[in-house]
């Protein structure tokens, strides 16, 4: 029986394909796939691409056995499955950040913007602190600069786009990295499909290290 | 506006699947009939404290408030209320209760979750011996058969194996808590970091591989080999072989699989733990176990305690569609009204047509695809 998988398509589809073929799967299809979303090719493992948000809905629905997806969705969406292996790519981190002139110790309830609320929430409630959060659905850099928000929660890869938005980072919250995310009964229906998944990705992310 | 919508999370059923659900129920209903368990009916609303046992994340509950103020929920469980009758009406143990009804547990929205699902199940208090537990696992094979699924795995797990491993180790609490979270969230690399100080310990080549210790029952069992001798676990480790013995025996064609690295469903859970799964559902089709903690939240004294609950949906999904035969429908005069009964009954999958006319009662069964025999014109010869 075949392990199906559902890869975020985009950014981290790029990064993991390469370690799944170092792993020995066949990824010719899905880089040569045009408009196609599912891969069915192989015998031992059928792919399907989709958004990151979209794979744990898949996941949990038992549509899939297998999920490979970013840990900021895996976090603000309170992932219920394993997440059992870190694949080591994908890389980059949550920080708080805003314009120079913010000043995180002054007294008042701040105002932060967000595509992530609930890791936001988190974190200021682990510090102890009350916040209003303002959902933004992209280019949250905008938020303090046109005075929306007093600062954002955001994901940074290089820093890059904050710097050239003018703005600094305050604290960091979290290391994001993209996550191999198993449903908790397919990992019993199928427990020797997914062993073998694993021992290949974590040998090719040796290999890659 | 909100007069044409349905509550996010709740679904209508009729036809074929409303069909198969009731037969399913009345099925297992009948089954612990003969069996000798007697009925018990809770109501819908409880106070929300009924609930406290629960893990709080795992079961938002719908909730509202009484006319003084109190909060009541939605049952999103049927085991605690049995327990709730159990500690405060005096009834004589032991006792054998079946059950079936609907649960409400708040999913995530538009997830394409339900938020009510109809469980039907038992519940054995005041029985300590492993008989309870094999009277469970009997109905579960026995009642799955019969419904004609056949490709269901019987699980066996145990509540107290991982925290007798764990307390048998060489780690300070934190440690011990740190390590059983990383191996009940199967979180590969956080376990491997956790269990790197016990390198050099004889119990380390066991750790290494804990987090798959589950599946097939003689291989998880020959993994034990390799944990050094911890006395706590020796009639744990009995328990499940006599089991799976009592389950060959029994049902030489049941495949039954141990896992032994996951976390009990709830903190209630004293004993062996129960669930099947077939190979095309994404739910249990039943969960169950020995919970003699149960009580505890209710009563100061302890009461031996085992259950099952079948997923009624879990169920009815795995189920083929049914195919009806095609229906037959009976019109007649007023006059005929005796007549037409006695043939309704003769006749299988049929049904009196109420229409006034024979040429409304044709249209109806053109409409309908459904054969019509009129009775009218036989009492016109």
């Amino acid at each position: 029986m075949s392990l199906k998988i559902a890869l975020t398509k985009g950014r981290t589809e790029k990064q993991v394909v390469p370690l799944l073929e170092a792993g020995g799967i066949d990824c010719t299809a899905i880089r040569n796939k045009g408009r196609r979303l599912i891969f069915n090719e192989l015998p031992d493992f059928h792919f399907i691409l989709a958004k990151g948000p979209d794979v744990l809905t898949y996941l949990n629905n038992g549509a899939v056995d297998v999920g490979i997806v970013g840990s900021d969705i895996l976090v603000e969406q309170r992932n219920p499955q394993y997440d059992m292996l870190d694949l080591g790519v994908g890389k980059c981190r949550f920080v708080m950040a805003s314009t120079p002139d913010f000043n995180p110790n002054q007294t008042k309830r701040k105002i932060i913007a967000t595509k992530y609320p609930n890791i936001t929430q988190d974190y200021f409630e682990k510090i102890g602190e009350d916040v209003e959060i303002i959902r933004i659905e992209g280019s949250v850099e905008l938020a303090p600069l046109v005075g929306l928000a007093d600062a954002i929660v955001d994901i940074v890869e290089t820093g890059t786009t904050l710097k050239e938005n003018n703005l600094r980072v305050y604290a960091e919250l979290q290391p994001v990295s993209t996550q191999l995310v198993v449903n908790r009964i397919a990992l019993k229906q199928k427990r020797d499909a997914v062993y073998d998944l694993i021992q290949r990705l974590q040998q090719a992310k040796q290999v890659e290290a | 506006m909100s007069n044409r919508k349905l509550p996010i999370g709740t679904r209508d059923e009729f036809g074929s699947v409303a069909q198969q659900k009731e037969q399913i129920i009345e099925q297992i209903q009948r089954y612990f009939r003969q069996r000798g368990f007697q009925k018990i009916n809770t109501p819908l609303l409880e106070y929300r404290e009924v609930f406290k046992p629960l893990a709080p994340q795992a079961y938002q509950p719908y909730q509202l408030l009484d006319e003084r103020g109190d909060t009541l929920v939605l049952r999103p469980d049927l085991t605690l209320p049995v327990a709730r009758v159990m500690s405060t009406t005096g009834i004589e143990i032991p006792m054998k209760w079946y059950y079936s009804g609907d649960i409400f547990r708040v999913k995530k929205r538009l997830s394409g979750s339900y938020n009510q699902i109809t469980q039907a199940g038992i519940e054995i208090i005041g029985y300590a011996s492993l008989k309870a537990e094999w009277e469970c696992l009997t109905a579960a094979s026995q009642l799955v058969q019969a419904m004609g699924i056949d490709d269901m795995t019987v699980e066996l797990s145990h509540a107290q194996f991982v925290p007798r491993v764990l307390a048998a180790l060489p780690l300070n609490e934190l440690a011990k808590r740190n390590l059983e979270t990383a191996l009940y969230d199967k979180d590969l690399e956080r376990y491997q970091q956790q269990i790197a100080p016990l390198k050099a310990d004889p119990f380390y080549p066991f750790l290494q591989n804990w987090p798959w210790l589950f599946g097939d029952f003689k291989a998880v069992l020959a993994a034990l080999d390799q944990l050094p001798a911890v006395p706590q676990l020796q009639s744990i480790i009995a328990d499940l072989k006599a089991t799976q013995q009592f389950m060959q025996a029994q049902f030489p064609a049941q495949a039954v699989t141990l896992d032994l690295s996951i976390q009990p469903p709830q903190e209630y859970y004293t004993g062996m733990v129960f669930h099947g799964f077939s190979q095309a559902n994404a739910s249990f089709l039943f969960s169950g176990g020995r919970y003699d903690q149960l009580l505890a939240s209710f009563q100061q004294t302890m009461q031996p305690a085992v259950g099952l609950a079948f997923d009624v949906d879990a169920l009815v999904e795995r189920l083929p569609e049914l195919t009806t035969a095609p229906a037959t429908l009976i019109y007649f005069e007023p006059s005929q009204w005796a007549a037409a009964t006695a043939k309704q009954k003769e006749l299988p999958n049929s049904s009196l047509c109420l229409a006034d006319s024979a040429a409304a009662a044709q249209r109806i069964a053109t409409q309908k695809g459904a054969q019509l025999i009129d009775l009218s014109q036989e009492a016109a010869k």
